[in-house]
């Protein structure tokens, strides 16, 4: 679980102090599929960020799978987001002159795992990814869906409690977003809680819960039934 | 994790190879300049007979007339007469051991036709002076006391000129001629790498003298003494000529010009310079030693220090170097720079995927590292290069009158300057990552995982 309760994030610039996020109150349960939606600028790659542990924040509490990381130091913060997170962009991040094995294996690497183990592991998220065939391909010989696959090949290597998706799909067109959609799909299923920031509201909808961030200020959307129905039209 | 860690930082150096190049040039470049200076101010301050340099000292007592002027430094103090050298020397102090020395010269010839006669400088000397400056020998020997005293025809000779004259076959036992004089060949010195000709206090850089007599050798046969007398105004002024002519009333005489040496351990030291204060007192009766009793007892190493220390030309050198580098180093700093802010992106991603903070300053660090043994590698060559300029510029300086051979062993790296350098070099790469690392290793993970 992912519980966040009275979080701020002002970022200060010379000119202008920006409230990404006022007071954030959130309750994620593990096993959770989270769409968050909003505006652009309101506040979602914040969310992320913080939610990672890439960012700090000047207020409020974070508990990441039940301990307190308000306080923590560098190296528990890195410890804790290579063994409880794995992070999805829109624009993939792949290592452009690595093989995809090498990829893939870069959080195994940082959390000391032996060689056996890291391939193991390796093969099995390209497995999963549908990509077993490419370990030794580079990035630049995919499409650009097979390259978020890899990414996410990546994320869920090391296990991950968590896994942060910031528009995985942004990049991607309508096939390629939905088959994407449908691997982290199954992930879920096999009980990683993600958390997914998308503009597709198509997408969004065939999450288990939807929040909405606007203007820093998060919230629950629910959706009627009759709303869907509407919109489907 | 070192393992990832040097493959990542050898994958970093190869990632912008003309960068990293280079960074590594400009760090060779300092420090082939820096360590080429150093070599040099190494052999300048380097000193003969280091493991007893302590032990070894020159004796001065101030001899001159009463209305001579006031001496306050060790350097200005005049030499021994040779009165005194013969009185000093036959003390009996045990472990206690002297040496004396004045410069001759003459021309020297061999039986053999065919080679071609040498004007030369020689060192006239006792039997001492091989053993207590201990001089390397290929052949033979230095001579004895015997030959001190009867100043017996012998000559030790360098191996420059045993190569020249008996082309470098064991020469003992063979002829030689100093003008008209037979002499017989009794040793061969190996290559005496000392830097400095201290033993006649002239401390002149790089020429020894290759040929050595017995002092009794050259007084017995009156060979002209190439020496600054320092005599009371009485007895010079019919302008004796001491150097060619009237030896007897030299050697009666109050003048000064001999360097006398002894070898006195640790434990004598206080013994012989009380004895040395009686001995002016004894002689004052005797109507000399005028002035307020002044004597120097001063070892070799505050002597090399002294003449280390004045180098003017020396100390210049250092002072560009130690510029030139910094500059240089200032440079590897921006280029270091560069070069890592290149990889932002890559490192907050794996700031992104778990790596601590830590981890990416000891990825940094080794290719710092690794940068910085390169750079070593060729700052070393680079002052290889250095140094054979700076020999052949002195030897132009000096107009081709020594040669390269003798002198090339000062401008010789050595193991203890090469791990010098190459500790420099490593020292100095780190220091110049210093601010790079810090800024690379803040890269903030989250600004630079946007999308582009
Ligand atoms: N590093 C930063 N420094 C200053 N202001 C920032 C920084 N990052 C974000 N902001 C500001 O915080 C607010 C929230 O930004 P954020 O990136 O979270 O929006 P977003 O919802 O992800 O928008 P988008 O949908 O366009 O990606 C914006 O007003 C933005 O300008
Ligand atoms: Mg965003």
């Amino acid at each position: 679980m992912l519980k966040m309760e009275n979080v701020s994030k002002i970022y200060r610039t010379e000119l202008i102090e920006t409230h990404a996020l006022r007071k954030v109150d959130l309750h994620i349960k593990a096993g959770e599929f989270v769409a968050i939606t909003g505006p652009s600028g309101s506040g979602k790659t914040t969310f992320l960020n913080l939610a990672g542990l890439l960012e700090t924040f000047e207020e409020g509490d974070y508990y990441l799978d039940g301990e307190n990381v308000r306080g923590m130091n560098d190296n528990q913060l890195s410890d804790l987001r290579n063994e409880k997170i794995g992070f999805i962009f829109q624009s993939f991040n792949l290592l452009a002159d690595l093989p995809l094995y090498q990829n893939i294996e870069v959080p195994l690497r940082y959390r000391g795992l032996s060689q056996a183990d890291r391939k193991q592991r390796v093969e099995q998220a390209l497995e999963t990814v549908g990509l077993a065939s490419r370990a030794k391909h580079l990035p630049t010989q995919l499409s650009g869906g097979q390259q978020q696959r890899v990414a996410i090949a990546r994320a869920i290597a090391g296990e991950p409690k968590f896994l942060l998706a910031d528009e995985p799909t942004g990049n991607l067109d309508s096939l390629m977003a939905q088959q994407v959609m449908e691997l982290l799909e199954k992930i879920n299923q096999s009980g990683t809680t993600i958390i997914m920031v998308t503009h597709d509201d198509k997408l969004a909808r065939r999450a288990h819960r939807n929040i909405q961030i606007f203007d820093g200020q998060v919230s629950d959307l629910e959706y009627s039934v009759a709303d869907d129905i509407v919109k489907r039209a | 994790m070192f393992r990832y860690n040097l493959s990542l930082a050898l994958a970093s150096l190869q990632q912008r190879p003309g960068l990293t190049f280079l960074v590594i040039l400009t760090l060779a470049i300092g420090l082939g300049l820096y360590t080429t200076v150093q070599t040099m101010a190494f052999y300048n301050s380097s000193v003969p007979v280091a493991h007893k340099s302590e032990n070894l000292f020159l004796i001065q007592v101030d001899s001159r007339e009463a209305s001579a002027e006031p001496i306050t430094e060790q350097v200005s103090m005049v030499d021994t007469t040779y009165k005194d050298a013969m009185n000093l020397q036959q003390w009996q102090i045990p472990g206690v051991t002297t040496s004396l020395n004045w410069n001759t010269n003459g021309v020297i010839n061999v039986l053999d036709n065919n080679v071609p006669a040498i004007r030369s400088e020689i060192l006239a000397t006792n039997s001492h002076f091989f053993s207590m400056f201990e001089t390397p020998f290929i052949y033979g020997s230095g001579w004895g006391s015997e030959e001190d005293s009867s100043g017996a025809g012998v000559i030790v000779i360098s191996r420059a000129m045993n190569d020249r004259l008996f082309g470098g076959e064991n020469s003992v036992g063979q002829l030689l001629r100093i003008d008209t004089l037979n002499l017989k060949v009794i040793g061969v010195m190996a290559d005496w790498t000392i830097t400095r000709r201290f033993y006649d206090r002239s401390f002149a850089p790089g020429y020894l003298h290759e040929f050595f007599v017995p002092y009794r050798f050259a007084l017995n046969n009156d060979l002209p003494r190439n020496a600054r007398f320092n005599c009371w105004s009485v007895e010079t002024q019919d302008n004796p000529q001491f150097r060619t002519e009237n030896l007897q009333r030299l050697l009666n005489s109050e003048c000064s010009w001999i360097s006398f040496w002894a070898e006195i351990p640790d434990q004598q030291l206080a013994t012989y310079q009380t004895q040395l204060g009686n001995y002016i007192e004894s002689q004052k009766a005797l109507g000399r030693f005028p002035r307020e009793p002044q004597m120097y007892v001063t070892h070799l190493q505050d002597q090399v220090n002294y003449y280390g220390n004045r180098n003017g030309y020396i100390n210049t050198f250092k002072m560009i170097s130690r510029l030139f580098f910094a500059v240089c180093l200032l440079n590897a700093v921006s280029i270091l720079l560069a070069k890592f802010i290149r990889q932002s992106r890559e490192v907050s991603l794996r700031r992104a995927l778990g790596a601590r903070k830590t981890t990416i300053i000891y990825q940094y660090v080794l290719e710092v590292v690794l940068i910085g043994f390169m750079g070593g590698l060729l700052g070393i060559l680079v002052s290889k290069i250095g140094l054979w300029g700076m020999l052949n510029i002195r030897l132009y300086a000096v107009d081709y009158t020594i040669t390269a051979q003798s002198i090339a062993h000062q401008y010789q790296l050595n193991w203890l300057l090469i791990g010098e350098a190459f500790l420099t070099s490593i020292l100095c790469a780190l220091l110049v990552s210093l601010y790079p690392i810090w800024r690379v290793c803040n890269i903030s993970p989250a600004t630079q995982l946007k999308a582009e």
